[in-house]
């Protein structure tokens, strides 16, 4: 395998949708930059893909996104060793389980904050003007399906994820005049040491992400970069989800998420009632207003055919 | 006086000006929090004069990491129970986003998102605690649609309305309650302050007035409702970001946001009028045309 003499630098390349990502890039011949806190982990995987897919250059920063300083050091080491930036990838970035008000913790949501949205707004600010100019280059972003549903008992991690795909279609507007392109993935829960990290392992979305292999959406992530395409959310469930939350109202969308997000043998029964019965109560509600729509356009077609004789059409 | 208090960041101007002062007519104590030590004196001298309350003023700078932490300091100091937050500091930047101010940008992520997250983690905490309170969150309609030219405060904005409705349903249980406020372009310093004057939404569209607003944010959020969106053109704006894709949104916003020319404006209303004069016209003969054949069968 040769290069393609084209650079990819990679947030959260340690593990995840990140290596993930890593791999697809390597497999086609570009250069990487791998940025991650694990530098031990990093310095492994340029070993391997470099012998295993003869890269030219791999570089490694290891290094804290939840440092505010951390951005501008990684454009300066890219910088300094001459690399051209083709393809910016922001994968980094972790979530926190619990209720806000009493459970979290400050100081992580924080650290999430700085990662998740401040690093990746920094990144792109120094990546894209040099794209820029040289009117050259993609921009992948890591969103997620709860940048649309409100995520309870990950609240600000949610939120983070919201920011991301509004900031992302508003640049991909800005951008449209010239040959850079940004993409939103939008992936569901997957299989990563997300949920371990957050410390939500034994949810139900935890449960549901053993069944989602990073590998399948870091592939559709990358096909919608290289496709050039706006967004792309992963797997046929999330898609559903995605779509059906444009048209429920949202304290049902919020309340289906809350379920996802509990743990699934927890012993908080009464709670649970009340889940049900909101969701049952308001899924009566839009089950009402369809059979009702139903019932008018009938009744509206009746009518008109009722009225209607061949004699209208005798010419 | 109501024997209850209500902290307001953004308290010199704008929005939270206004809801110091229908806070004040309805005998609430006051923390003001702004930048302006001399701005929120200045209302405080105000509002304590007319409506015999007390008033705390707190000149902090939300865009500093440490505000937020010295805010409930000094309010744990003084002995104040604060029953109602609302958190309406808010700022932005005009401009491509390769081009804007990374500085401000960076500000405006500290003051509009983890400021705000950071109050709203400590004074929630104690309101769940004492099971009462109320929060209200300036978001904005931009909350539904991404910003061209405003990326970054767009993306605030999507931030804080995610957060309050995953917090309203983590709340369901206790009688503490989280408003939105969702104001559209309203004639307030936002649009001076981000460098913005010169934009299409501030020059040529009905702004709506700060105590209007403000008046939607406190009636809601007095009722404990989930959000408000301000104003009827607004609603329907809002109602749109639901069925149209983003990217739709966005080149809808993104004209907004653009600088304001009122040549192109005249021609473009121009070709306005003429298409729909050209339809007007066309409808009217089909009707008379669909009439004359209609009294034929007779």
């Amino acid at each position: 395998m040769k290069t393609n003499g084209q650079t990819a630098l990679i947030t959260g390349a340690s593990s995840g949708i990140g290596y993930e990502l890593t791999k697809l890039f390597a497999q086609d011949g570009y250069n990487l930059v791998l940025v991650s806190r694990n530098t031990d982990r990093l310095n492994e995987i340029a070993t391997e893909f470099q012998r295993q897919y003869g890269l030219e250059k791999v570089t490694v920063v290891g290094a804290d996104l939840a440092q505010p300083e951390t951005p501008q050091r990684v454009y300066d080491e890219v910088q300094g060793q001459g690399i051209t930036v083709n393809v910016l990838v922001n994968d980094a970035g972790f979530g926190e389980y619990g209720l806000f008000a009493t459970e979290t913790d400050l100081q992580k949501e924080l650290a999430m904050i700085q990662t998740n949205v401040t690093a990746l707004v920094h990144l792109t600010k120094l990546f894209l003007k040099d794209m820029t100019t040289r009117n050259e280059g993609k921009v992948l972003m890591l969103a997620s399906v709860v940048s649309v549903l409100p995520n309870p008992l990950m609240a600000v991690y949610g939120a983070t994820k919201a920011f991301i795909l509004s900031f992302s279609e508003a640049l991909r507007n800005e951008l449209n005049n010239t040959k850079i392109t940004v993409t939103a993935l939008l992936p569901g829960a997957t299989n990563t040491d997300f949920f371990n990290r957050a410390g939500s392992v034994g949810t139900r979305a935890h449960e549901q992400a053993m069944k989602t292999d990073a590998a399948g959406v870091a592939r559709d992530g990358y096909e919608a970069l290289m496709s050039g395409k706006d967004k792309v959310v992963s797997g046929m469930m999330n898609k559903a989800q995605v779509a059906m939350s444009r048209v429920m109202p949202d304290p049902l969308v919020t309340a289906t998420v809350r379920k996802q997000m509990e743990r699934s043998s927890n012993g908080n029964g009464q709670h649970e009632m009340g889940q049900k019965k909101q969701l049952a109560t308001s899924g009566s509600l839009v089950g009402a207003v369809v059979i009702l729509g139903i019932v008018a356009w009938a009744y509206y077609n009746k009518a008109r055919y009722t009225d209607f004789k061949l004699s209208d059409i005798k010419l | 006086m109501n024997g209850k208090t209500a902290l307001i960041t953004g308290a010199s101007s704008g929005f939270g000006r206004e809801f110091a002062k229908l806070f004040a007519q309805d005998g609430y104590n006051l923390v003001l929090v702004a930048r302006s030590e001399e701005i929120l004196h200045q209302i405080s001298d105000e509002l304590t004069q007319a409506h015999g309350i007390q008033v705390t003023v707190l000149a902090k700078d939300l865009g500093q990491a440490e505000a937020a932490d010295q805010i409930y300091l000094e309010c744990q100091r003084s002995g104040i129970q604060v029953n109602v937050l609302v958190n309406d500091a808010g700022l932005s930047e005009h401009g491509k986003f390769v081009e804007s101010d990374l500085r401000k940008e960076l500000d405006t992520i500290q003051v509009n998102v983890t400021s705000l997250v950071y109050l709203t983690k400590l004074f929630l905490r104690d309101m769940v605690a004492r099971n009462e309170g109320k929060i209200l969150q300036v978001g904005s309609v931009l909350s539904l649609i991404p910003t061209p030219l405003m990326a970054v405060y767009g993306g605030t904005k999507a931030f804080v309305l995610s957060f309050s409705e995953a917090l309203q349903n983590e709340l369901n249980d206790t009688n503490v309650t989280l408003t939105v406020l969702m104001p559209g372009a309203a004639d307030t310093d936002f649009f001076n302050k981000a460098g913005a004057e010169h934009t299409k939404v501030y020059q040529d569209t009905e702004l709506s007035r700060p105590e209007d607003v403000a008046r939607d944010g406190y009636q809601a959020l007095m009722k404990g409702a989930p959000r408000v969106v301000s104003g009827f053109k607004n609603k329907l704006q809002a109602a749109s970001a639901v069925v149209l894709p983003g990217s739709m949104m966005a080149a809808t916003m993104r004209d907004m946001m653009e600088p304001y020319d009122p040549d192109a404006e005249h021609r473009k209303k121009l070709r306005q009028y003429t298409v729909a004069g050209v339809v007007a016209a066309g409808l009217l003969t089909w009707l008379a045309w669909g009439r004359n054949r209609t009294s034929d069968w007779n």
